[in-house]
């Protein structure tokens, strides 16, 4: 490359030849080599395509009923079996899938976010607001997260918006906490100094090296949080505190099968199966962002 | 140590204020007034007034948490909506039986967990692998599983296709042994989340530290594998292995509440359900206080085993 | 002595062993068929960079070792009996007892939660069969030999409530107390200062003198070795390479590596030292297989049978071994035909501006805790400095840790904000740091790294940014293609190479470097040494060169300036300082130093500076070295001593200096 003849590339040269780098760093090894994120993914593909495909399969709609079939145990027709009015439990499952993720995806972004900004600005800043940020965060740390959750869903009714709201407010605070702690271990690396001594802006070295550094740490913390979520809201619909029927939540449907325990076994065991699944592919993904984001594990 | 003490004690004391208030102006927030939204559709105009007279609605917000507070620490904490008890002696016989859950839970599952995590941690350390997997998988199986679905199938299971224990029945403390068989259930379902956690806790606090340069030297003054473990390895990593109990306590006091949901034990956790279902809002802002000052003690109690672990902690 | 007829046994003898480091990306053979002796009461040091094995095979002999890393084949016989085939349990009996140890680094070699007492006085009723108050005495007077004072009181301490030094005592107490045949020291005093790691060489040295100890001693440092082994074996990529005594390794070296390392440290004699020589490319990767010779790469007389072969250690002489095809190594291979080019001194005191002048300068750190029954408290980091630093000039600054010569190089970075005084600098000044590892923003490729000045300072636009980058990191010696990748996919000196890069960027006028070579091996650092002196001559950059290293300092500096507890105690021409030191405290450092010669270490004489530095909350009246300086008197504890002209050239802090 001789130096005098080089011109900036045009802009979209630029988005697209980081896209092509991302793809390929995708494919050459950072993340499929790593076998906890081909697990999570063989678990959340299928399951993601399944929910998407759901209208054009051959299933019963999640909320009709078949006074014709009532609580018949699993077989070909009805996958997982059918409940006292007759519906399908394995199309309900589905559609109850789609409010976990829908739940465990907005809770972690929120969380994420919201985490991210305010223990940036904690950690980085320190002082008063360092101080004001923490007191709320140590009187909010100071309730169970359920417990918390449910006091919150108290005052503000069920519903899927306030189920996502109670529960990432309470978990937040470990989100701040978390990148408030982690701020505070960067802020003293050698680089962060050197950018000092050239004067950067508090921006610029947030923005460029705080955020950067903190962001994979921070994202393995979100997809425990989802899979946390999605326990939480099954647990808050399961007490009757969540989503409200007849929508076919999963902690509905464990709910609603509480009842015909002994007639009917399915109705309440396999959609808990199904939750399980979900909560350790995310602890999978978490395991796997994490192996692949590890600067060590670079060649 | 007592410099360490009164600190963290000043901290609980802040910390306590701090959940009396937030709890307190939160039921501000609901939509209307606590009275209305008790009423529901029930009561109006001069009923719903009264009401209002009744709870103390009226009276300016500062005389109302000004009362609140004086209410709370003479113990006089009103009366429920729907039965009209004293809140105060439903939670004198509501919180010994979720206590009891709490502390067998945390007892056994410390007496279990710690063990198992240490005997991975110390199979990874040596490079065994498959038993290392095996425990570590099957915790994080196990961690993950909805309790409140574990409970429903260990009842299936346990209670009614075995009928082991009693799915229900009254709980009086004059009978101790009907009161082990009928909490034995949710215990175990609870001990069984909590081993889950406390074992990959145990097990990252002990590989830890096996790998650390005073295990070497223990090693290398020729002590044994055993002593090793117990005077070195486990001694030192007691000081993660505290902090994580007092956390996961939290779990613990959110799992109560969908066991005893469950196996229809009256503990805390029911009473808050009712409430909230009744819109009893005194009653439910009375209960989140007492939830959040039990967690709220217990880590004050594990920092303070944690000082008087580490002579290292000086503030 | 154990004599079987005339033929001394040896106490250990090592052959042919073999140790592996499973990894993910495959097996590392750290340790590769060594074999070597030691007769009772001898020192051997194991000399050899990071990663060459020295301390795997010094864990390897008692199977201490700790997966991944194996013991796979070889010998070990001590006293006579084979090491390799004793189980655990009988390991177990002589460890401790028959082979003591003590490692590197001692703030985390001792139980943080177990008093001294309790981790010192089991292992003596267990080896020696005491009771338990006849132990305890034992342990007692072991730490008052290792040189603790008031050990009945300190053996009741806590670790965490003793410095390095005092631990790392500790230790070789602990180690020695079971009177072992045989002492296992590895890197025993590399985390020390060097005034402390003197004092811990000499009383390693007295104590097992006088028990007949053997001892085996790791480090990376080839002063110690002339000062306290006997022989030497030297080690390269798990093999050793040249093993025999220390005259010779030191007098006529036989093999390419050990014949360039010694030419690698600077003359500490030298008046006007050269170039310094430097051995070029990088130690191998041992994830890949070594063919042949492993050093062949960076060998001057590698040939084609080095690639092919590996050489096995063969007698060079008596007491003598060295693993090369060359039967003289680089002896018999033709030098560069050129003379070195000679390093301009800079020193004389009126020849260029001043650029940077600090006047009574103050960093006071006050701290108080919350609760406490301690009084505020004031450590006086860096106390009443004053210094200058003329164009293109290098001032070197030493002293050991805590004496407040990082935080000079903070305040001159604007990093923190003096108490008071002030400094006044004409053009920029930028910093090398010390840890390569976390200079760098993991997340950032080279390239950025270095354009990051030129960005946050708006310097030119994208192609004129680009060109600058290509020209700075062709100016530190390293290739295009490295601007691509990540700082995890460079090695430390190729870091450190970077970090210049980037503060050359802005064209400063003074480059502030914070121990720029201390985490870098052997091998590598007079590279980074001869770019800095490079470039010092090619671009007129003024260089304050911080550093506890004695012997780079004084090479690379036209000034030293030697500090001690935050003060300035003397001052002036490089050689001249090391040459005649006025301050006591400057020539207390110097003799701490080991110097890589046998002959001249054997001359030294063992005094050595006693006690410990004094804790930075004491308020001091007086001369601030005056707890632990030879000559002090009744007025250096009450009167400070000003830093006053001293000769024509020089300024020291001293009362009574010469």
């Amino acid at each position: 490359m001789s130096n005098s003849a080089i011109t900036p590339p045009p802009r979209a040269l630029v988005v697209w030849m980081a896209l092509g780098k991302t793809l390929a760093e995708l494919r050459a090894n950072r993340f499929l080599a790593n076998s906890k994120m081909r697990s999570a993914l063989a678990i959340l593909i299928p399951l993601s395509l399944l929910i998407l495909l759901a209208p054009v399969l051959p299933l019963q709609a999640p909320l009709q009923t078949n006074l014709m079939a009532m609580m018949q145990p699993p077989s070909l027709e009805h996958p997982f079996g059918t409940d006292r009015m007759g519906r399908d439990i394995f199309s309900r499952t589905l559609e109850g899938v789609k409010i976990s993720l829908k739940v465990g995806l907005s809770v972690a972004a929120l969380a994420l976010v919201m985490g991210m900004i305010l223990g940036t600005l904690a950690g980085f800043f320190g002082g008063l607001m360092d101080r004001s940020v923490m007191v709320i965060v140590d009187i909010l740390m100071a309730f169970p997260s359920l417990l918390l959750a449910i006091g919150l869903i108290a005052i503000m009714g069920t519903g899927l918006v306030p189920v996502v709201m109670a529960i990432a407010i309470a978990d937040i605070p470990r989100f701040i906490r978390l990148q408030r702690s982690l701020v505070l271990g960067l802020r003293t690396r050698a680089y962060i100094d050197a950018a000092r001594t050239v004067q950067a802006s508090q921006f610029w070295l947030m923005s460029r090296h705080i955020v950067p550094n903190s962001v994979a740490p921070m994202l393995v913390a979100a997809s425990i949080s989802a899979a946390n979520a999605i326990l939480v809201e099954a647990s808050l619909s399961f007490l009757g505190l969540g989503i409200m029927p007849p929508a076919p939540s999963l902690g509905n449907l464990i709910r609603e099968g509480q009842l015909y325990m002994e007639q009917a076994w399915w109705i309440s065991t396999l959609p808990g199966v199904v939750i399980l699944l979900i909560a350790i592919s995310f602890h999978f993904l978490s395991d796997g962002v994490r192996q692949a984001l590890d600067p060590r594990t670079r060649k | 140590m007592l410099a360490y003490s009164l600190k963290k004690l000043l901290q609980l004391v802040v910390t306590t204020i701090g959940v009396v208030t937030l709890v307190f102006f939160a039921m501000r927030l609901i939509p209307g007034d606590a009275a209305a939204a008790m009423a529901g559709d029930t009561l109006s105009g001069a009923a719903l007034e009264r009401l209002r007279e009744q709870m103390g609605l009226n009276e300016p917000l500062f005389v109302q948490f000004w009362n609140f507070l004086r209410n709370l620490l003479i113990f006089d904490l009103g009366r429920t909506m729907t039965t009209n008890l004293p809140v105060s002696d439903l939670i004198k016989s509501a919180a010994p039986i979720t206590l009891s859950i709490a502390l067998a839970t945390i007892v056994l599952a410390i007496a279990i967990a710690i063990p198992l995590g240490t005997m991975a941690a110390y199979m990874a350390h040596k490079g065994h692998k498959t038993l290392d997997n095996l425990i570590t998988g099957l915790a994080m199986i196990i961690a993950l599983m909805p309790s409140f679905w574990t409970a429903l199938v260990f009842l299936l299971i346990f209670s009614l296709t075995l009928g082991w224990f009693p799915a229900s029945g009254a709980i009086s403390w004059d009978d101790p042994y009907s009161v082990m068989m009928r909490l034995a259930l949710p215990i175990l379902v609870l001990s069984m989340s909590q081993v889950a956690i406390l074992s990959r806790m145990t097990r990252t606090a002990v590989l830890d530290v096996l790998s650390e340069d005073y295990v070497r030297t223990a090693r290398a003054m020729g002590w044994s594998e055993l002593r090793v473990l117990f005077r070195h390895a486990l001694k030192n990593a007691a000081l993660p292995i505290v902090t994580v109990v007092g956390l996961s306590f939290g779990n613990l006091l959110n799992g109560t509440v969908i066991v005893e949901a469950i196996f229809t034990i009256p503990g805390i956790g029911t009473v808050l359900i009712n409430g909230i279902n009744s819109r009893d809002y005194q009653l439910v802002q009375v209960l989140m206080i007492f939830y959040a000052l039990l967690f709220v003690f217990i880590n004050f109690a594990t920092d303070i085993l944690y000082r008087a672990l580490d002579p290292r902690v000086k503030f | 002595m154990i004599h079987q007829g005339n033929i001394p046994v040896p106490l250990l003898d090592v052959r042919n062993l073999r140790t592996e480091f499973e990894t993910d990306s495959g097996t590392v053979r750290a340790v590769d068929d060594a074999s070597f002796a030691i007769m009772p009461g001898e020192r051997i040091a194991v000399v050899g960079e990071s990663g060459s094995g020295k301390s795997a095979m010094a864990m390897s002999i008692l199977r201490l070792l700790v997966y991944p890393g194996r013991v796979v084949g070889g010998d070990v016989l001590l006293d006579g009996t084979n090491l390799a085939q004793l189980g655990e349990k009988q390991l177990n009996a002589l460890r401790g007892r028959t082979v003591g140890t003590v490692f590197q680094d001692p703030m985390s070699s001792l139980d943080p939660v177990m008093r001294v007492s309790k981790q010192m006085v089991a292992p003596i009723m267990r080896n020696l069969g005491m009771s338990y108050k006849d132990a305890y005495a034992e342990a007692v007077d072991w730490l008052r030999k290792v040189g603790i004072p008031d050990p009945e009181r300190r053996i009741t301490a806590f670790p965490f409530e003793m410095s390095g030094g005092m631990r790392q005592r500790v230790m070789i107490a602990m180690a020695l107390s079971c009177r072992p045949k045989l002492l296992i020291a590895d890197e025993p005093t590399t985390a020390l200062d060097v005034t402390i790691q003197a004092q811990i060489v000499e009383i390693m040295k007295t104590l097992t003198t006088q028990a007949n100890t053997a001892m085996l001693f790791i480090t990376h440092d080839l002063g110690l070795v002339a000062r306290l082994a006997d022989k030497v074996a030297v080690m390269y990529a798990g093999r050793i390479v040249e093993f025999g005594t220390v005259a010779k390794i030191f007098g006529a070296p036989c093999h390419p590596y050990t014949q360039s390392l010694l030419r690698t440290i600077p003359s500490p004699t030298a008046l006007h030292p050269a170039r310094l020589p430097q051995i070029p490319g990088l130690p191998p990767d041992m994830k890949q297989g070594i063919q042949g010779c492993a050093f062949r790469e960076r060998c001057a007389a590698a040939t084609e049978q080095c690639g092919r072969d590996t050489p096995k250690l063969t007698d060079r002489g008596v007491n003598h071994l060295a693993a090369c095809w060359q039967p003289e190594g680089l002896a018999g291979i033709a030098q560069e035909a050129a003379p070195r080019p000679e390093l301009r001194r800079n020193d004389s005191p009126f020849r260029d501006r001043v650029i940077v002048e600090i006047n009574n300068l103050n960093k006071h750190f006050i701290s108080s805790a919350f609760l406490s029954r301690a009084k505020r408290t004031v450590v006086r980091a860096v106390n009443g400095v004053n210094l200058r630093v003329r164009q293109g000039e290098t001032l070197g600054v030493v002293g050991e840790s805590g004496c407040g010569k990082s935080t000079l190089a903070r305040l001159l970075l604007g990093l923190e904000h003096p108490t008071s005084g002030e400094i006044f600098t004409e053009g920029l000044t930028q910093m090398v740091f010390q840890d390569p590892a976390s200079s760098f923003n993991p997340k950032m490729r080279i390239r950025s790294i270095i354009e990051e000045p030129l960005i946050v300072k708006r310097k030119g636009d994208w192609a004129s940014r680009q060109a600058r980058v290509e020209k700075l990191i062709d100016l530190v010696g390293l290739k295009l293609n490295h601007l691509d990748r990540f700082p995890s996919q460079l090695s430390g000196g190729q870091l450190q190479r970077v970090a210049v890069a980037r503060a050359l960027a802005l064209e400063p006028s003074v480059v502030v470097a914070d121990e720029p070579t201390s985490a870098l091996d052997v091998s590598v650092r007079a590279q980074i040494i001869n770019l800095l002196a490079d470039l010092k001559q090619e671009l007129g950059v003024a260089f304050i060169f911080i550093s506890h290293d004695l012997l780079t300092v004084r090479y690379i500096s036209d000034r030293i300036a030697v500090m001690y507890l935050g003060e300035v105690v003397e001052y002036g021409p490089a050689d001249l300082v090391f040459n005649s030191p006025a301050h006591p405290y400057t020539r207390a450092l110097i003799d701490a130093v080991p110097i890589p010669d046998p002959v001249k270490e054997a001359r030294r004489s063992s005094a050595v500076l006693q006690g410990e530095l004094p804790s930075p909350l004491d308020e001091i009246h007086g001369c601030a070295f005056a707890t632990r300086c030879p000559q002090a008197n009744q007025r250096c504890r009450d009167e400070k001593p000003k830093l006053r002209q001293h000769q024509k050239s020089r300024e020291a802090a001293c009362h009574y200096a010469k």
